[in-house]
């Protein structure tokens, strides 16, 4: 209890550090300044199209690693790990090999007029990198967390595959799914070291906290820190006791 | 009916199974664990797809790996299975549970008599995880009924229950195969599970079917030395025949006393003794072998000899095949 009351403080140290250099005149000045919320803007655009590429992408990616459907499971997994451990800082600059102007990639996408880096096409992808990892392997928990006897019960009562998903699999794994999701969330939102490199522009709340504690000073950048909290909160907390109601539900 | 001629490659053995059911028969699949009882079961229920054979019910053809090829999948097999764990949905109330299967209506009369007939009427509203094992056990049972399967099939389902509650799901099995005239198959490896469920016992080992016949047919006359041991004949005694010629010595078909006339009558120490439900269960040395019997009345201590009665033991020859004749 002591152990985990201490860690809990700890963790909380920086945001109560936040709230206690805030002052209500300090938030009234950087957030009326004009434009002052249109990174806030970017942020929730980018992190919602960052999430539905990862619903989309990453789900089926992550059913297949729980299932052990994929040829050399191991060898999958290890490339997800490998995004992992490599540094944001570092993805951002390697994207700039692999996705920049002057790369194939960066030509054919310049033929339908598109540009990864400095674009919005370019903080999707930063932050989809910065993400991605996290979402699959806590989906891919999730997943593995269904009894496949259920699935298969499911299936001799009369339901065809996509029912088995549908009524049985992504109720089960619901909850797993939606911490997996708030994570990555959190993880878009907050990305930097990727976006630094390759989406300078346009500013999404992190670089606007950046930019702003290099130009004019901590006191005035705290304040888009505490922005990026309020908004950046609400969808894991909802996916948190959303998660947790619904295990309860199967308890009681 | 459910006619079935199987064969599975696993990585340990290859299994063979070949048996008919009629409608509103109980078969069961009896044999030690690894012996390919639920493999033949799955591959019947279409979960197993490198199956080769064919699998026909109600004159569907599920399974026929010959031209013409035929693998209905699972969901359109109408095959129901249980398994020791009643695997209820979690997330989906008891009456959801019941109207799972596609067609079933959660309020319908049906889904309200059924749950009225296995005796869970009351919980309909209730999480799976408030049930106890057995009103799970029930509930399992009443969603197969309302998906109206063609086949029932058991994997042990209630092997991890306390015994009174075990015959009362049995009985109600029993009944309710019946009542539906639907082929049933049960997989055990109790013996006492299998015969209080079945009218035809098959005898699996090492993947092969050695024996079919009735619960007490199996039993009686084994029809090789294996078979034998693995319905319960625990010793085997050396008669005259062929060299290495034996008589199955099953526990409780021995009689105290000398009775030439009902079998093999031996006398030997009681080298050891314990006491083994109602009774004791002794050791005792007879023609160099130990052999294992249940007597109803304590023997006597002190290594006293005692007359038994093998009851109409089978007898084997060298090869563990049952001979026809012998004596003691």
């Amino acid at each position: 209890m002591i152990g985990a009351g201490i860690i809990w403080l700890a963790l909380l140290g920086p945001v109560i550090t936040l709230l206690a250099h805030l002052s209500w005149s300090a938030i009234g000045s950087s957030l009326s300044a004009p434009g002052a919320l249109d990174p806030l803007l970017v942020s929730l655009e980018a992190g919602g199209v960052t999430l539905a590429v990862l619903l989309l992408l990453g789900t089926p990616l992550a059913w297949k690693l729980a299932r052990g459907t994929l040829p050399f499971p191991r060898f999958w997994e290890a490339g997800l790990l490998c995004s992992l451990l490599l540094p944001p800082l570092v993805i951002g600059l390697l994207l700039v090999f692999m996705v920049g102007p002057y790369t194939p990639i960066g030509e054919v996408l310049g033929t339908v007029h598109l540009s990864a880096v400095n674009t919005f096409l370019a903080l999707v992808i930063a932050e989809v990198y910065e993400s991605a990892p996290y979402y699959v392997l806590g989906a891919q928990a999730a997943f593995g967390a269904v009894d496949p006897r259920m699935e298969e019960q499911a299936a001799l009562l009369g339901d065809r595959p996509a029912q088995v998903t549908r009524r049985v699999t992504l109720p089960l794994a619901g909850p797993g799914l939606a911490m997996a999701l708030a994570v990555a969330w959190a993880r878009a939102m907050g990305a930097f070291g990727a976006v630094i490199i390759i989406a300078y522009h346009p500013y999404g709340l992190p670089l606007q906290i950046w930019t702003t504690l290099q130009e004019t000073g901590l006191a005035s950048a705290l304040p888009f820190a505490l922005v990026l909290l309020v908004v950046a909160l609400p969808l894991p907390l909802a996916a948190y006791i959303w998660s947790a109601r619904a295990r309860g539900r199967r308890r009681s | 009916m459910l006619e079935v001629d199987v064969e599975v490659d696993r990585r340990d053995l290859t299994v063979r199974g070949a048996f008919q059911v009629a409608p509103g028969e109980r078969l069961a699949l009896f044999g030690p664990s690894g012996a390919g009882k639920t493999t033949i079961l799955e591959t019947v229920a279409g979960l197993v797809p490198h199956a080769r054979g064919h699998v026909v019910l109600a004159g569907r053809v599920l399974t026929q790996t010959q031209a013409p090829r035929r693998a209905v999948p699972p969901w359109r097999r109408r095959v129901g299975l249980l398994r020791q764990d009643p695997g209820l949905f979690p997330h989906l109330t008891v009456r959801q549970n019941l109207a799972y299967a596609p067609g079933a209506d959660p309020s319908g009369q049906e889904t309200v008599a059924i749950a009225a007939q296995l005796g869970i009427g009351q919980l309909l509203d209730a999480r799976p995880a408030r049930l106890s094992g057995g009103q799970a056990h029930r509930a399992a049972l009443g969603r197969l009924l309302l998906a109206h399967c063609d086949a029932l099939l058991l994997d042990e389902p209630y092997s991890g229950l306390d015994d009174a509650l075990r015959r009362v799901l049995t009985d109600l099995v029993r009944s309710l195969v019946a009542a539906r005239e639907v082929p049933a198959v049960l997989v055990a490896h109790e013996l006492a599970d299998a015969q209080a469920f079945a009218d035809r016992l098959a005898v699996l080992d090492q993947g092969r079917i050695l024996q079919v016949g009735t619960p007490d047919e199996v039993v009686l006359e084994p029809v090789t030395r294996r078979v034998a041991e693995l319905v319960g004949y625990r010793s085997f005694v050396p008669v005259t025949g062929p060299d290495g010629s034996v008589a199955g010595v099953h526990p409780e078909r021995v009689a105290v006393g000398a009775h030439p006339g009902r079998g093999v009558v031996l006398a030997g120490p009681v080298v050891a003794f314990r006491p083994s439900g109602a009774g004791w269960e002794a050791d005792i040395e007879a023609r160099g072998a130990v052999l294992y019997c249940h007597l109803a009345d304590r023997p006597a201590t002190g290594g006293a000899e005692l007359e038994i009665t093998l009851l109409d033991p089978p007898f084997f020859g060298p090869d563990g095949a049952l001979l026809p004749q012998a004596s003691a």
